[in-house]
């Protein structure tokens, strides 16, 4: 028997790489889904693994960090709030500014 | 919006199951909430008695700190503490713009305030309440405390 593949769909899921049940300290949102403001999870609303080992979705952090009243510390353990990756917080800090750049004229 | 995803998921865990000694009272919108509290404890100050606090969400919480006061009506009074004015506002770390997490929630701010009446043994108003009272123009978010006493 000769079986002919007309058409396939194929589905993926993903998830971060974080403990199943653990939600965001600030908006309470599972980490898998997105923070208060997004609409669709993923690499447009991603987590932000601080130096002090507690997590947030950046945006949430961002919007607590831009507060002057934060002082920059962490909502958790009121050390400074410092990215474990200093590149993610970068990408995600200059996003806004180069994306007019980008645009062709 | 953020003020309202995260109070609408307090609010569902809240009216599953609360501590011991706080009840929920009312929360028809996202702006006022109502809540009594109790002090479970022998504590002779507050045996037997219930307060009501109203909570204030601004569209920024838990950026902001919830506004949380005791409220005085026919049935309420306001709690004896030397932090607590006669006019309900409260004077504590936790809600003021310097001491406020966005990861405090409102049963945990009323968790604080049980523990902050079952430690008190003293029968007092704070320095200067009268005056406090009568003057005092501003909203409590707005008041500049300075956290001096870390005793009671």
């Amino acid at each position: 028997m000769k079986v002919t593949i007309k058409e396939w769909n194929a589905v993926a899921a993903w998830r971060w790489d974080m403990p199943d049940d653990d939600v965001c300290g600030i908006c309470r949102n599972p980490y898998d889904s997105t923070c208060s403001k997004c609409k669709f999870p993923g690499d447009e609303c991603p987590l932000l693994l601080g130096e002090c080992n507690h997590s947030f979705h950046m945006h949430c952090i961002f919007s607590w960090l831009k507060q002057e009243s934060s002082q920059e510390k962490c909502p958790m353990c009121r050390q400074p709030f410092k990215s474990k990756s200093q590149d993610a917080t970068a990408a995600g800090a200059e996003e806004p500014t180069q994306a007019p750049d980008s645009s062709p004229i | 919006m953020f003020a309202s995803r995260r109070l609408g998921k307090e609010l569902t865990k809240m009216q599953g199951q609360l501590p011991p000694g706080i009840t929920l009272v009312e929360a028809d919108n996202l702006e006022n909430w109502l809540l009594d509290i109790q002090v479970l404890d022998a504590n002779p100050i507050y045996a037997g008695e219930t307060y009501r606090l109203k909570f204030t969400f601004s569209q920024n919480y838990p950026i902001e700190a919830p506004e949380v006061v005791f409220v005085k009506d026919d049935t309420h009074s306001i709690p004896w503490h030397p932090h607590i004015y006669t006019n309900g506002i409260i004077c504590l770390d936790l809600l003021d713009r310097s001491g406020w997490s966005p990861v405090h929630n409102v049963e945990s701010v009323c968790v604080s305030l049980q523990s902050m009446l079952t430690s008190n043994t003293r029968k007092e108003r704070p320095e200067g309440d009268e005056n406090f009272v009568r003057y005092n123009t501003q909203r409590p978010r707005d008041i500049n405390f300075v956290f001096h006493d870390n005793k009671v």
